[in-house]
Parts: C-alpha cells; structure tokens; sequence
C-alpha cells in the first residue's frame, strides 16, 4: 500500500524509481554541489515570465512592430518624405486583399448628385442613398456614393497600404518611420531616467542624513513643478529634435526611480556584507555599485518596464500638442496631431496611427505586469 | 499638529517660490517674445515693449511682477487678450475646468468602485478576467486618442453628442449632452485606476486574518465585506481621489484641445505659444499651488482618518 502511494507520487512528478539511488550510510551528502545546473535568479524569474501567456504574446507583438519599425519603410516603392499632392488623403489599398472588397481604395462621399455625371464620372461606383438638403431656400438634391478614390484622382496603379495624407505621403512608410523614432526617443529617455534615478536614489540613501534630506526637498520641489507647461516651454526654448524631448522627458521623468532605489537601499545598507565591505575599506562607489546595487535591482528592472509606455504616452502627448519631432521627420504622436485635424474627411490617418500606439502601449503594460510578477512572485494578485 | 501644519505650510511658501522664479526666467529666456512677429515695425514693437515694461532689465521686470504679486495683482495678458487682468481671464475660465473635472470624478469614482469590489470578489471568474482586460485597455489608450475617436464616432458618425463644447451660460440640455464626451474621455484612466488598485487591495485583504475572523464569529460574507473589508481597503483611496483630480486636470489640457472646450488648459496653452509672460507665469503657478495644496491635504487626510499614521513624525522615517 505505502508503495503505492509512492509510485502516485513519483507519476505526479514525472519521475520513475531509476531516478534515484541508495546512498551509503556513512557518505555525506551536505556539501556536495549538485549535478543539475543551478538556477539563479534571472534564469528564475524569466521562467515564470514565460509562463505568462499574455505578457510573451505582447513580447511576440512588440518584437514585430520593431521589426516592422526597422523594415516596414523599405517595404514598398515610396520614402517618407515623398510628397505626391495630386495623391492626397487617398484610402488604403492593398493589392489581393481589394477583391475582397476591404482596403480597396473606395470611398463614401456626400456629394450633390448633380454633379456625379460630371466631376465624378471617372471612379464612380455605385449610389447608396438619395436625400435633399435645404440650402438658401432651395432643396438641392444629394446622394451619399461610393466612388474609387484611386480612379478619381488618376493614381490607377499606385498602391498606399494605409493610404496617404493631407500631402499625399505614403501612410505605411511614415507610421513605421515614426514608430522607430518613438520607440527609440522611449528607450533612450528610459534608460537616462533609470540612470539618473539610479544614481540619485542611490547616494541620497546610502550618505543619509542631511544629504538625504537635502536631495529629498530637491526632488519634491521638481516634482511639485505641473509637468506639462514645464515641458512645454523647454521644447519651445531648446528646440523640438530627438535629443530636447528626450531631455524634456528627463525633468521629473528619474523621480520614481530614485524613490525607488532610495527605499530599497535603505532596506539593505544595513545588512552586514555592506558592514564587511565598509570595514575593510572598500570605497563607497563599489560598495554602492557591487554590494548594494545588485540586491535592490529587481524591482527596479520592473519600473524601467513601467515607464516604457509611460514616456511613448508622453512623448506623443507633446507630439499631438504639436510639439513633436520637426517635418518631414514624423514621431506616431505628430502622425496623430496630424490625423486629428483631418479627422472627418480622412479618418484612418488617425486610426492607423491609434492602432499603434494602443497596441504598444498596451503590450508595454502586460509585458511590466508580466516581469512584475515574475521579479516580484510574493506581490502577485 | 498645529506646529506641523505651519511648517508645512511655510514649506509650501518656499517651494512656490522657487518654482516662481524658475518659471520666470524660464518664460523669459523663450526665444521670440510676444512681438516677435517680423510683421511688426520696429517703432510699433518698441512702443509696444515700452509699454509692458518689456525694454527693462530682466531683474526690474522680476522685482516689478513680486511687487505686483505681493497685493495679488497677476498683471494684464499681452497677447491672448491684450489688456485684460489675467486673474479675471483665469477666473473666468477656471470654472469650466473644474466643473468638467469634478463631473469626471463623478463618473470615475462609482464606476471604478463598482469594477473594482466586483472583480475582487468575484476573482478569477470570468467577470475578474473581462474587467482585468478592461483595465489594462482603459490605461493603455491614451486619453487624446480616446478622445479623438469618442468624437469621431459619436459625435461625427453617429451624431448623438455636439462635436464641441456647447458655450452656453447657463446649463441646458445641449450643453450637458456636450460634455458627455469630454467628460468619458477624461474618465477612463481615473476608473482603470480605480478598479485596479481596488481589486488588488481588496483581495489581499479577503483573505486576511480579520476576515477569517470575521466569517466565524458568524457575520454573513456581505456583513463581512462590507463592515471589515471595504473598510480597510477604501483608506488608502482618499489619497487616489486627489491624485486622480490632479491627473483629470492635466489631462484635460488635451482634452479641452480636441473638444474646443473654454477652460484654463486651453488657455495655458494659448499663452504658451505666443510667449504671453503673465498669463503663462499665472498658470502655471495655478497648476502648481493646486498641486502642492492637494499633497498638503491629503497628508493631513491621512493622518485623520487612519489612526496608525503619525502626522509630523521623525524625519527619517523609513
């Protein structure tokens, strides 16, 4: 009966009696490393993000728009900056997926249907609905009808995948190249602001005192600044390139991070291998850098994911106040500004544009909440 | 406790202050100035700098604007509204803002409420999971791209709401159909937040001790939760409520942007980008004094409603 039980037991882990042999009584086995390799604590962590469908799909999705960010503008015969003003505001068209009656360049237009035999004629499909509407006391006559923008406007063989905009640029090349700059303005105003965050968090806690007190008023007043208006005005003065926004990003940007790492190494500078390290002389970078660092990162690497998305929804919120990076160069922000003011005659410069950025924004979050708890298994909800 | 809120206070003072005068000789140091319009013939701009004191050393302006300060006088707009007193301007326009924002919190606070205590209870259900991704949706759409697309459908496409804000004095039928979009724009992040945090607290507090606690000694789950749990869960909230006010409040910056909607966002942009000094220099200070007076709050808010926390503690409390 009990070996029963045991060969339940050994089913259920997966393993069989061969698995395991006798020891001698005398053999000690306390200190003997063991032959499987060991598993430290990223390789740990990163097996139970894996385990995380949601989080490696968004991983899945974000490696394809970067993939698409870095190939997508060679992908079809027009440049970014190619302006084709005949061509504008033209729908998507893609070849194949037109005979589906999708992306087939097709338009709904509200014209007076006087004039369908005329200024129409060329792509005109097929009329929906008929009404009349008032003007100075006259009914004029309209109709609402399908016309093939791409005829009407003599672009026979030209194909814009996501249609083209107010100067007739190509949509699918300038929404990947603004795609690589926002990503690229994230990740680099990421990585300065955990620099910074990391730094300052790490001397105002680890020196203590007054100097932590004195860095702890700098950090509220910067951080009772509104942020807007002040970021505003230091793009209006140092210009809107990459290197200013990135900037600009950087002003209260570091904030969480260095609060972060402030608690967390207040949590470990009083550990004892900091008081060896201290009293056999080690100078305090290292010891802040090699002794302390290290423990307290974990969480760390989860707010850095965090504010991936936290900084592409600022940058295109400067962008869509139209501080954006300069034309013809387009972040996805100045793409929306731009879709925006166009909004009801050509909705899907908007739309596309959109699409992207909810897609990465919310694939940053599930990726953050993903490493969140695979970092961090004691706080998952 | 009196003793702590005078310092704080003065702190706040201090703070203000500091904020001043980097805004100040930020504002200044902006390339252009208000005639900076090649437009302008040299004699007019002269005239024109002559008049708002704008030919003077920087350091005369500054003393010139404290003193002006120091009675609450906040000087007259340049540019937007030559002439005008940029106090009454604001005051004229701070009420939309707030109006629109309190209606945000309206929708926010009971909707998020609802979500949250629902998922909490109902955790790992499929209701949990459909609010989870409601939540992660909600944060991760931009608020101007909600806003925008809001517009478009309802607005434009289906044409139930105005697609701008209705201007009229008082309230009618038009203008609150008018702020609905607005006002749903500017909500969402506030509900996700919500919802979200309140799942997560409240789910770590079912399964304390008190709860377990609470259940044997014969309460029914519904005495329990609402008695014991929701109590301990909701404290922390009153801090959210005025972080999501200050959130609400710079969001509606964009917000009142799409929506030509009247309030002081549009406003403080409008200053912004014709170099408006006292316009911009009294928004901003408007924005900060709000923010650092709702930290003050709800510092004191904790400390009154939960016992545990000593207001005016050690410095080095960690």
């Amino acid at each position: 009966m009990p070996n029963n039980n045991l060969d339940d037991y050994l089913k259920a882990a997966n393993l069989s009696r061969e698995d395991f042999a006798f020891v001698e009584a005398g053999q000690i086995q306390a200190d003997r490393i063991p032959d499987t390799p060991p598993i430290g604590f990223f390789r740990d962590a990163m097996r139970r993000f894996g385990r995380n469908k949601a989080s490696v799909l968004s991983l899945a999705v974000v490696v394809l728009i970067a993939f698409f960010a870095i190939v997508g503008p060679f992908m079809d015969s027009f440049t970014y900056r190619q302006q084709n003003v005949k061509w504008d505001k033209l729908p998507p068209r893609v070849p194949y997926l037109e005979k589906l009656g999708i992306f087939n360049g097709t338009a709904v237009l509200t014209v007076q249907k006087a004039n369908i035999e005329t200024d129409y004629k060329i792509g005109y499909i097929k009329t929906i609905r008929e009404h009349n509407i008032k003007a100075n006391g006259l009914d004029v006559p309209m109709a609402d009808i399908v016309v093939d923008m791409y005829k009407l406007k003599g672009a026979d063989d030209v194909y814009f995948w996501l249609g083209s905009d107010g100067l007739g640029r190509d949509l699918w090349t300038r929404l990947w190249r603004g795609a690589r700059i926002s990503l690229a303005m994230a990740f680099l105003a990421v990585f300065l602001n955990a620099l910074i965050g990391v730094i300052y968090g790490a001397i105002s806690a680890y020196y203590g005192k007054n100097t932590d007190l004195f860095m702890q008023r700098v950090i509220e007043i910067i951080g009772s600044i509104p942020l807007l208006p002040l970021l505003i005005l230091f793009i209006i003065k140092f210009g809107t390139g990459i290197v200013p926004i990135v900037l600009a990003l950087c002003i209260t940007g570091w904030i969480g991070m260095a609060n972060l790492i402030r608690s967390q190494f207040y949590r470990y500078k009083g550990r004892e291998y900091v008081l060896a390290a201290q009293t056999m002389g080690v100078r305090d970078r290292r010891v802040i850098f090699r002794h302390i660092l290290p423990n307290a990162i974990g969480p760390a690497i989860t707010q850095t994911a965090i504010s991936i998305p936290e900084f592409i929804m600022a940058e295109s919120m400067l962008a869509y106040l139209g501080l954006g990076i300069q034309a013809p160069e387009a972040s996805v922000g100045v793409l929306l500004s731009e879709g925006q003011q166009v909004l009801f005659s050509a909705p899907h410069l908007l739309l596309f544009p959109a699409i992207i950025i909810s897609l990465l924004m919310l694939c940053f979050n599930l990726i953050s909440g993903g490493l969140r708890d695979a970092f961090d298994p004691a706080q998952r909800g | 406790m009196f003793k702590y809120i005078t310092q704080r206070i003065l702190l706040m003072i201090l703070t203000l202050f500091i904020i001043l005068v980097m805004t100040y000789f930020l504002v200044q140091s902006v390339p252009g100035g208000p005639f900076a319009d090649p437009t302008i013939k040299p004699a007019v701009r002269a005239v024109l700098n002559r008049r708002y004191h704008l030919d003077q050393p920087i350091w005369m302006q500054f003393l010139q604007y404290l003193k002006g300060l120091s009675h609450l006088d906040f000087g007259v707009s340049i540019k937007v509204q030559p002439q005008a007193d940029v106090f009454k301007m604001i005051a004229a326009r701070f009420p939309v803002t707030i109006q629109l924002n309190l209606l945000s919190n309206l929708v926010i606070l009971p909707v998020g409420f609802i979500l949250g205590i629902l998922a909490a209870l109902k955790k790992n259900s499929i209701v949990d999971h459909s609010i989870q991704i409601m939540v992660v949706v909600f944060i991760s759409v931009p608020s101007f791209v909600l806003a925008a697309l809001l517009q478009y459908i309802f607005a434009y496409k289906l044409g139930w709401f105005p697609i701008t804000f209705s201007t009229a004095r008082h309230m009618n039928l038009e203008k609150l159909l008018s702020m609905v979009l607005p006002v749903l724009a500017l909500s969402f992040g506030g509900i996700a937040y919500i919802a979200r945090y309140l799942r997560d607290e409240l789910s770590e507090v079912l399964n304390s001790d008190f709860m377990l606690l609470a259940r044997a000694k014969g309460l029914t789950m519904r005495q329990a939760v609402v008695r014991h749990a929701l109590r301990n869960a909701l404290f922390p909230l009153v801090g959210m409520i005025l972080g999501i006010f200050i959130t609400v409040l710079s969001g509606s910056i964009v917000v009142e942007n799409v929506f030509a909607i009247p309030g002081t966002g549009r406003l403080s942009l409008a200053a912004i980008s014709s170099n408006d000094y006292p316009l911009v220099m009294a928004n901003v200070l408007l924005y900060t004094a709000i923010g650092l007076f709702a930290r003050l709050i709800l510092d004191l808010a904790y400390g009154l409603i939960d016992p545990r926390v000593t207001v005016g503690g050690g410095k080095n409390a960690e």
